[in-house]
Order: structure tokens, then sequence, then C-alpha cells
């Protein structure tokens, strides 16, 4: 029967490996969750806020995920939830307007820098949920189903706000920025 | 995808966070309950691996099941085999007595 003293132990080295893990698990997912936060939000302290607020969740529900590919869809799922609360319940405005907010820097961006701010700009502009989806689908490149699980949202609804929304995207930056094939 | 999609994924592409991000998580979690992993019985009972196990039990329920009913059935077999053998000496048991009363009659006859 163990003692009180090696239980005590045993608790301390358990924690400690848990820790290391869970620090090693932020490691690899902080770019994610912030970068889903950041768009969605266009707000850094905003971002870092809820990517915070993710993290410490995802410790409390540590012991019951199963797998890596069962915390990035839950950090997906539960950031993508985060981010649309904070905007419902009424989020401060960013200190400085969108137009002159300096960017976190890419991991790696191509193309034409002006475009890309202003498709990131016009994204921002979108309705919560298709906002969301769009994020979903060209940040993580992830499938019309996929993005309907972690959003809780019929297939064929993901599916008609990435229609509409790249369809209003084109337009407005065919509009500001000339044609774009 | 054609262009305009690719140049929507450039511009979404993944940002660097900033770099305390990590140190200001770690740190808040230092000050959370250690979240140990659950122990084997812990496990066990945990819902994923609960459906396994009451598989298993499931079908240790089955195949006893089936098991038992076999059992019962060979032995009402043997039941009924027993009834009609002792059914079977009873009449002869009746027939030999009367071949034996005829027996002594014609012996007292004779």
């Amino acid at each position: 029967m163990p003692t009180t003293g090696q239980h005590a132990e045993e608790t301390e080295q358990g924690g400690s490996a848990v820790r290391q893990q869970f620090a090693e698990t932020v490691r690899a997912n902080q770019s994610m969750v912030f970068s889903i936060a950041y768009h969605f939000l266009r707000d850094w302290t905003a971002a870092e806020e809820v990517a915070q607020d993710v993290f410490l969740q995802l410790y409390r529900k540590y012991d019951e995920l199963e797998s890596d590919s069962h915390v990035t869809f839950w950090l997906r799922k539960v950031a993508s939830h985060r981010c649309v609360d904070y905007v419902r319940r009424g989020a401060r405005q960013p200190a400085v307007s969108l137009d002159d907010a300096p960017e976190p820097s890419a991991v790696a961006e191509h193309g034409d820098p002006l475009l890309n701010r202003r498709m990131r700009q016009l994204v921002a502009s979108l309705p919560e949920k298709p906002r969301m989806v769009m994020v979903l689908r060209y940040q993580e490149d992830l499938l019309p189903e996929e993005i309907a699980k972690i959003l809780d949202m019929p297939v064929r609804t993901v599916k008609s706000h990435l229609q509409r929304s790249l369809a209003m995207l084109r337009e407005k930056v065919q509009r500001s920025m000339g044609s774009v094939r | 995808m054609d262009d305009f999609e690719l140049q929507l994924k450039n511009a979404l592409s993944r940002r660097e966070p900033p770099p305390w991000l990590e140190a200001k998580v770690l740190a808040a979690a230092s000050r959370e309950p250690v979240r140990l992993p659950p122990r084997t019985w812990d496990r066990l009972v945990s819902g994923m691996r609960l459906r396994w196990v009451s598989a298993a039990v499931a079908a240790c329920l089955i195949v006893t099941g089936i098991a038992w009913q076999q059992e019962r059935a060979a032995q009402e077999r043997a039941a009924g085999a027993k009834a009609k053998l002792e059914l079977a000496l009873r009449v002869t048991s009746v027939k030999l007595r009367k071949i034996k009363q005829l027996v002594d009659a014609v012996n007292q006859d004779n």
C-alpha cells in the first residue's frame, strides 16, 4: 500500500510530466489558435486574450483528450466558439483602426501584401458565422464537412456561407483594386 | 481552388503569435490544480473505453447464455430418453408377468 509520501511524489512526477506535455502542445498549436482569433477579431490584444483563454481551458480538459488529432479538433472548435462569443459579448473596438493597425508577421506569406491586407480586412467585415467559415476554410484548409462539425452547423449552410462570401469578396476586391482573376 | 481563393489562402495564412504567449499560458496553467492522466481503472470506465468494456461484457453474457441453453436442451433430451427407457422397461415387465402367468397356468393344467 503506497504511503502518503510516495503518493505525493508520484503526483508531483505525474504533474510535471503532464505540464511538460502540455507545454509541447501549446508550442505546437499556438500559431493556429492565435491566427484563428486574429483573422476573426483583427485585434492582436483580443486574439492574445482569446488564445490564452482557449489554452487554459485545454489544460483543464487535458486528461480527457485522447490524441493529437483530438486536441487539434478541440482547439479549433473552442477557439471558433470563443471568438464568436467575444464579439457577441460586445467586445471593445480595436484601439487603432484596422487600416493602420500593425499586423503580426505571417508564418509564410506570399503574394501582394497590399492585396492580402485588403482581403483580410474584407473577411473581417463579414458577419460572424460566414467570417469564421472563411477563416477555417482558407487558413486551416478544412473541408466543408469538417467546418460543419467544428461549428455545429449543417454542411449545406457552410457551403452556402462559402459561396456567398466568396462572391461578395470578389466583387468588393474588384471594385477596390481592379479585376482579380 | 481558383486564383482568387489561392490569394485568400495567402491572405489568411497563419500568423506568428506574440513571443510571450506560451509563457503566459504556462504561468496561468501552473496556478491550476494538477491534471494527472487517469488511472488504469479510470481509463477503463472513461467514455471511449467503456464502449469496448460493455461490448466485451455483452459478448460474454451472450456466449454464457448460449452455453446454458445448450446444456439445458441436452439435459431435457437426456430426461426424455430416460423416461422412454423407464416406460419400455415397465411395458416389458408387464408383458413378462403375463407370460409367466400363462406358463404357470399351463403347468397347473399339466
